[in-house]
């Protein structure tokens, strides 16, 4: 995982600041754990997860395959992190 | 179609001021626009303003009968004419044309068991001089609203509106936190609760007599549900009858068209009864997931009415919120009211005062996705695979979801809330609204929960209800707290009356409700048709892609409104930091969270449109009725009628 270290900790910032600005605001004083699993948590729901895939494409310019969107890509601020620093080492 | 307001007191020594009366007559002149009428008793007041649609040149209120005793009422009785025979029959003479005059007859000859003989909306104040007792009634469904409050003193205070008591000096608005609840709940304050502390408002289809500063006796005189009295004629005929009792008028009569099937069928119904060319008028969106103008103009071409629409754009419908909620006197989860207000102001200014409806279709004759869902998980409880795909074609985003997620997700979805449950079928319902409960600051929600708003309803369940088919449930709880609290108020006679227009409804004709609860489940609801019986009968009357078409939820735009371009600045200003603070019931650190969204534009959901309208409409609602100084308006034209018995000496001997 230190491999994404770098690239990652921009994404995992940004990232973790959308999910609380638009999914943790009703519980402002809230900490987002980087590897808290956000769907078992309650943090978004498949509307919410939808949001998320689409805030990726947008901000990181990475095109997002239906297969792709999984848990294991999107389920928690680590997993999104890895996912487009992977993706971007596609292009 | 009007307003009325009193005072009465226990002891006739007491006098009621002429200058409340006119400033509670000024609070509610819009569904009197007309003119109006006062009586002073010894410690009595009642006033009236008049929208005048029969006898207009006489009728006014208050109207005084037999041993002294008045009555002053807002609404109709479409059985008025027949009524009056069988009321000369028995000798009764009469003075004017009124449906006024026949009620009053009628409650003096054959007191509260009169009213099961009327049909039509109404809520009335029957005041007795000489016991000092007042009567309070209100129609079946509850169609015509009527408010109450009670002072240490043991007087009674009445009106029409909340506003009206408040305009009397002797009520003071104030939050009452269980009822702004339970809109947080059910989507209204549920009778005889209101969202202000002290002030209740009366149960529809129940009268209430105070007597001597003491409520002695309130009961339902009709209630919803099966075991009603039986339909003697088949729901065709009964249909046909209401439309044509209610274009019964001294002044012409239009009708709204949303183009779907009920307003298209009642438009039609309207229009073979009628003489002349029917006017019709519809809202129309420019956003086209909620427009339905291409289905309005078919019926209108095919019924051949004089048309007439509305734009419902986000501008409108901002403009004109604040004065929605001050009609509708409680916070809102909606915006659908507002397109209502905009259509009734155009009627108006069309100058018609009356209009016929499709209100009630859906929960009679089972239109609501609600009632096909709750088919769907009662009646393949055994099929969860066959139920999915069911669920899935009833609401295809799900459908959608199910197939990205997978079964176990699916299977979730069908068993998600507790079917045993007799509210179940309002779960989902009440989950979706009270997620914007969590936007209380923490000392508001410490005081409430769900489970008490949603206990008056349980409480008041009828006997036997657990044992009824899960439909009937379903039909009962939707009109009991969604039709009656909520459609036919704040989103009916409040925004229409806001511009002195009455609704009528045909579907909620009595009679009707009997036959639609009496025909059997088939001739409702079937796996792949809904309001068969209405459909039928719309199969003769409209074109097919109307009579076969499938429904379409009313709804309005939420968010867009109050945060694009050209918003209204207040909409900010009502929502900052220190406007929430001074209001003390919402959170304002997570209510910015939530303005983040709305202003970004990520705030597409039901829940977040819900949750802003209930924080916006409750700024409101505060502003307009707790922070108003107590200056209140007084009426300064002169009444049309002015009755002043304080002198009389009989008006204050009690018997």
């Amino acid at each position: 995982m230190s491999a994404v270290a770098d690239g990652g900790d921009d994404v995992r910032k940004e990232m973790r600041a959308f999910i609380e600005d638009n999914f943790l605001y009703l519980d402002p004083d809230a900490d987002l754990a980087d590897d808290q699993e956000l769907l078992a948590a309650g943090i978004v729901d498949s509307l919410g997860f939808v949001e998320i895939v689409e805030e990726v494409e947008a901000r990181y310019a990475v095109g997002v395959q239906d297969v792709e969107i999984t848990e294991e890509n999107f389920g928690s601020v680590d997993a999104i992190a890895r996912y487009v620093e992977r993706k971007r080492a596609e292009l | 179609m009007c307003g009325i307001a009193g005072i009465v007191r226990a002891d006739p020594g007491e006098a009621v001021e002429e200058q409340a009366l006119l400033r509670m007559a000024r609070s509610i002149r819009h569904r009197g626009p007309d003119g109006f009428g006062l009586l002073l008793d010894p410690g009595a007041g009642l006033v009236s303003t008049r929208l005048s649609i029969v006898d207009l040149a006489h009728g006014w209120q208050p109207l005084t009968g037999e041993a002294g005793s008045v009555l002053v009422y807002n609404g109709e009785v479409y059985n008025h004419p027949e009524l009056r025979e069988q009321l000369r029959g028995q000798g009764v003479e009469f003075r004017t044309r009124s449906d006024t005059e026949v009620v009053h007859a009628l409650l003096e000859h054959e007191g509260l068991a009169g009213l099961d003989r009327l049909n039509g909306q109404f809520a009335l104040a029957w005041w007795q001089p000489r016991r000092r007792r007042l009567t309070l009634v209100r129609d079946r469904f509850g169609v015509r609203p009527l408010s109450y409050a009670t002072g240490a003193d043991g007087s009674l205070v009445f009106g029409s509106e909340a506003k009206a008591l408040f305009a009397s000096g002797e009520v003071r608005a104030a939050v009452d936190p269980a009822g702004l609840d339970q809109v947080l709940t059910l989507w209204a304050p549920q009778a005889p609760r209101t969202a202000f502390a002290g002030v209740s408002q009366l149960e529809p289809g129940s009268v209430l007599v105070w007597e001597r500063g003491r409520i002695v006796e309130r009961r339902r005189w009709w209630t919803a549900g099966p075991g009603g009295e039986e339909p003697g004629e088949e729901l065709e005929e009964l249909l046909r009858d209401s439309v044509a009792l209610r274009l019964r008028a001294d002044v012409p009569v239009g009708a709204y068209l949303s183009g779907g099937l009920d307003s298209s069928l009642i438009s039609a119904l309207a229009q073979v009864e009628k003489e002349g060319e029917l006017r019709t008028f519809s809202v129309a969106f420019d956003d086209p997931a909620y427009d339905e103008r291409a289905e309005q103009e078919l019926v209108a071409r095919a019924l051949g009415t004089s048309h007439h629409v509305v734009e419902a754009g986000a501008a409108e419908i901002a403009d004109a919120f604040p004065d929605v909620v001050r009609h509708a006197e409680t916070p809102l989860v909606r915006t659908a009211p507002v397109p209502l207000y905009l259509l009734a102001r155009e009627v108006h200014a069309h100058d018609l005062k009356v209009v016929v409806t499709g209100e009630g279709a859906d929960e009679l004759f089972w239109g609501y996705d609600l009632f096909k869902e709750v088919a769907i998980r009662s009646g393949h409880r055994d099929d969860p695979e066959r139920a999915m795909e069911l669920l899935a074609e009833l609401y295809p985003h799900l459908g959608a979801s199910a197939a990205r997620r997978g079964p176990g997700w699916a299977r979730f979805l069908f068993e998600a809330g507790a079917v045993d449950d007799p509210l179940a079928s309002h779960l989902t319902r009440v989950d979706a609204t009270a997620s914007a409960r969590a936007f209380y600051r923490d000392d508001v929600a410490a005081g409430l929960s769900v489970d008490a708003a949603l206990e008056p309803i349980r409480d008041g369940l009828p006997a036997g209800f657990a044992g009824w088919d899960p439909l009937e449930r379903a039909a009962w709880l939707e009109v009991t707290t969604l039709l009656e609290p909520y459609l036919l108020a704040a989103q009916g006679d409040r925004v229409a009356m806001a511009h002195g227009v009455e609704g009528r409804y045909p579907f909620l004709d009595h009679r009707v409700y009997a036959s639609s609860v009496a025909l059997p489940a088939a001739r409702k609801l079937t796996e792949t048709r809904d309001k068969v019986a209405l459909r039928d009968l719309a199969d003769e009357l409209l074109p097919e892609s109307i009579s076969a078409r499938r429904k379409q939820p009313y709804r309005a735009p939420e968010v867009v409104p109050f945060f694009s371009d050209g918003s209204p600045g207040w909409v900010e200003e009502m929502l900052s930091p220190a406007a929430l603070d001074e209001v003390g019931i919402w959170e304002p650190r997570r209510v910015e969270g939530l303005l983040r969204r709305c202003r970004s534009g990520r705030a597409t959901g039901v829940r977040e449109g819900m949750a802003l309208i209930a924080v916006l409409s409750t700024q409101l609602w505060h502003e307009e009725f707790m922070a108003a100084s107590g200056d209140q308006p007084t009426e300064t034209a002169a009444p049309e009628v002015r009755i002043d018995r304080t002198a009389d000496q009989s008006m204050s001997e009690v018997s």
